[in-house]
């Protein structure tokens, strides 16, 4: 859930500006146009922190101040107070009212970010979306490199997914990028000229809308300096080229916590399909695994009591994919759950071989897997 | 004391424009006050204590709402009504006052700021009473646009440098 700030000024402009400095924030900015609304807003919102101005009408800054300080409910709410006046004795003034700070207009909107952010998390708003995401969802992918080949590669590359891939060659390019539009991940290649990449992530880093971009610099295998660099410079990770997209892929997804479960799990003809990729790896495991007990639950809680396993795409099965189908039998018995497997000839052939998989009875298509589960094949049309 | 005011003007416009505007204010002699018959807008704020007083700051209309504009990160197009540019116009008057305010104050003339107000028209003057010290400085504003600040004070004590 947002934060909410309540700010507290005569003037809509400065209102206006507050507002808008948190814009790209998770919260929400409340409006009080002097002590008396302030307090009525604080009573009713319970704020996470307060702007206050501290000459208005009707009541000032610090009566409310004082009102605050006195009302238990409210009094925790930290205060950071807004002044036009910045002689002594008016900072000494605001130092006793036992404020948590204070700001002197004019100001900058970066300067109110960072001393809200002082006192309270902040969480830019894009973050809170991209949790929610899927991977099915468009996600935009960044691409920084001077080099129009890697671009191409990298677009070719999550050329199965959704994702939109944008390409730029120099750091200015993705600053204008940004500016425009926040994406969801970047890749900076950690060969631009002039230390490029890494001044584009301290770019990205300092400003609110990008401080929480993922970033990943991309270096070639052998080059190690550079990849232990980007990691003590604080990037997200270090993509290697070649690029192997399987991994890049699960990285991105891991990092932006996407919701990958739609990739192998999908509720079709009354029954949970579990699909299994043809290019299924330990890291494709790791992530079924992680989202099996789940599925398996949600399928059970809302009347689905069969499954099917399709292993159709796979072209060998090994110690890695045998452990994850035993589990998943394993599941299926505890939560009785029928079951059925698909599997391509070399699969069915290999699994014949192993003394945990040789009663496993595989079929060859998706309606005889239906048909095994009692599942009319004029209802799977 | 005129020498002192005109320094605290320039301070307060060059770091309130410059932080709140971006905009480079430079002082120009060749400047006028006012009055081309263009409709202009002129904030104003009083300060009453040890020295009194109040400030006006004069632009015209277009440029009061570029400032505007600037200040809520808008185009000047999307400004459509008066109160918001008398909203900005009052608080920038308010930040530059209380600017110079803080300055008169650690110098040992403390004093309290008025709320601002907003005077608009094509052809108005103001005139100090005899009692008052005039000072008036014009602001080229960036490439093209102009500002004026015009102090009437009444002082009690002679300001120290």
């Amino acid at each position: 859930m947002g934060r909410k700030i309540l700010t507290v000024d005569d003037s809509k402009t400065i209102r206006l500006i507050v507002a808008k400095a948190f814009k790209t924030f998770d919260c929400e900015v409340l409006e009080g146009s002097n002590g008396v609304e302030g307090l009525a807003v604080a009573t009713r919102e319970k704020p996470d922190i307060i702007v206050l101005d501290f000459t208005m009408p009707i009541m000032d800054g610090l009566e409310m101040l004082s009102k605050l300080k006195a009302d238990p409910e409210l009094k925790s709410i930290p205060v950071i107070m807004l002044t036009a006046e910045a002689g002594r004795e008016q900072v000494l003034k605001i130092a006793k009212l036992g404020v948590r700070d204070y700001l002197i207009k004019p100001f900058k909107e970066e300067m109110i970010i960072e001393r809200v952010s002082r006192v309270i998390d902040l969480k830019p708003r894009g973050e809170a979306v991209a949790k929610v995401k899927q991977f099915d969802d468009i996600i935009r992918v960044l691409v920084v490199d001077d080099k129009p080949a890697i671009v191409d590669q990298i677009r070719t590359g999550l050329g199965d997914t959704k994702w939109k891939v944008d390409g730029v060659s120099a750091p200015g390019q993705a600053a204008d990028f940004c500016s425009q539009t926040v994406p969801d991940v970047v890749l900076a290649s950690l060969s631009l000229a002039n230390n490029g990449g890494y001044a584009l992530f301290q770019m990205l880093r300092s400003a609110s809308g990008t401080k929480s971009v993922p970033i990943f610099g991309l270096t070639v295998k052998t080059d190690t300096d550079q990849q232990t660099r980007a990691q003590q410079s604080g990037f997200t990770g270090v993509i290697t080229k070649p690029i192997d997209f399987d991994d890049l892929k699960t990285r991105i997804c891991r990092t932006l916590n996407l919701d990958t479960s739609l990739r192998y799990f999908m509720n079709k003809d009354g029954a949970l399909v579990m699909t299994l990729p043809g290019d299924f790896s330990q890291s494709v495991a790791n992530e079924v695994t992680m989202h099996l007990r789940n599925k398996i639950t949600l399928a059970v809680d809302a009347g689905i009591d069969k499954m099917v396993i399709d292993l159709s795409q796979l072209t060998k099965a090994d110690i890695t994919l045998i452990k994850l189908g035993l589990s998943t039998i394993q599941m299926c018995h505890e939560l009785e759950l029928k079951y059925s497997m698909i599997g391509s000839q070399a699969v069915c052939l290999e699994c014949k071989n192993y003394e945990e998989t040789k009663d496993w009875r595989l079929v060859t298509s998706y309606q005889d897997a239906l048909s095994q589960l009692g599942v009319k094949l004029a209802a799977a049309a | 004391m005129i020498e002192v005011l005109e320094e605290l003007v320039k301070g307060a416009v060059t770091e309130v424009f410059g932080t709140m505007l971006s905009i480079k204010t430079e002082p120009d002699a060749s400047l006028k006050l006012m009055g081309n018959g263009n409709p202009h807008v002129a904030s104003s704020v009083g300060f009453i204590g040890q020295i009194t007083g109040v400030v006006f700051i004069y632009s015209q209309e277009t440029f009061a709402k570029m400032i505007t504009a600037r200040m809520l990160g808008m185009d000047p197009s999307e400004i459509d009504c008066e109160e918001l540019v008398n909203d900005s116009m009052g608080e920038l008057g308010n930040m530059v006052v209380g600017h110079i305010k803080s300055r008169l104050c650690d110098r040992g003339m403390p004093c309290v700021l008025t709320i601002p107000s907003i005077v608009r028209g094509s052809h108005f003057s103001i005139e100090p009473t005899a009692s008052m010290t005039r000072v008036a400085i014009c602001f080229r504003c960036g490439d093209s646009d102009q500002l004026a600040i015009e102090v009437l004070i009444k002082k009690e004590k002679e300001l120290q440098p």
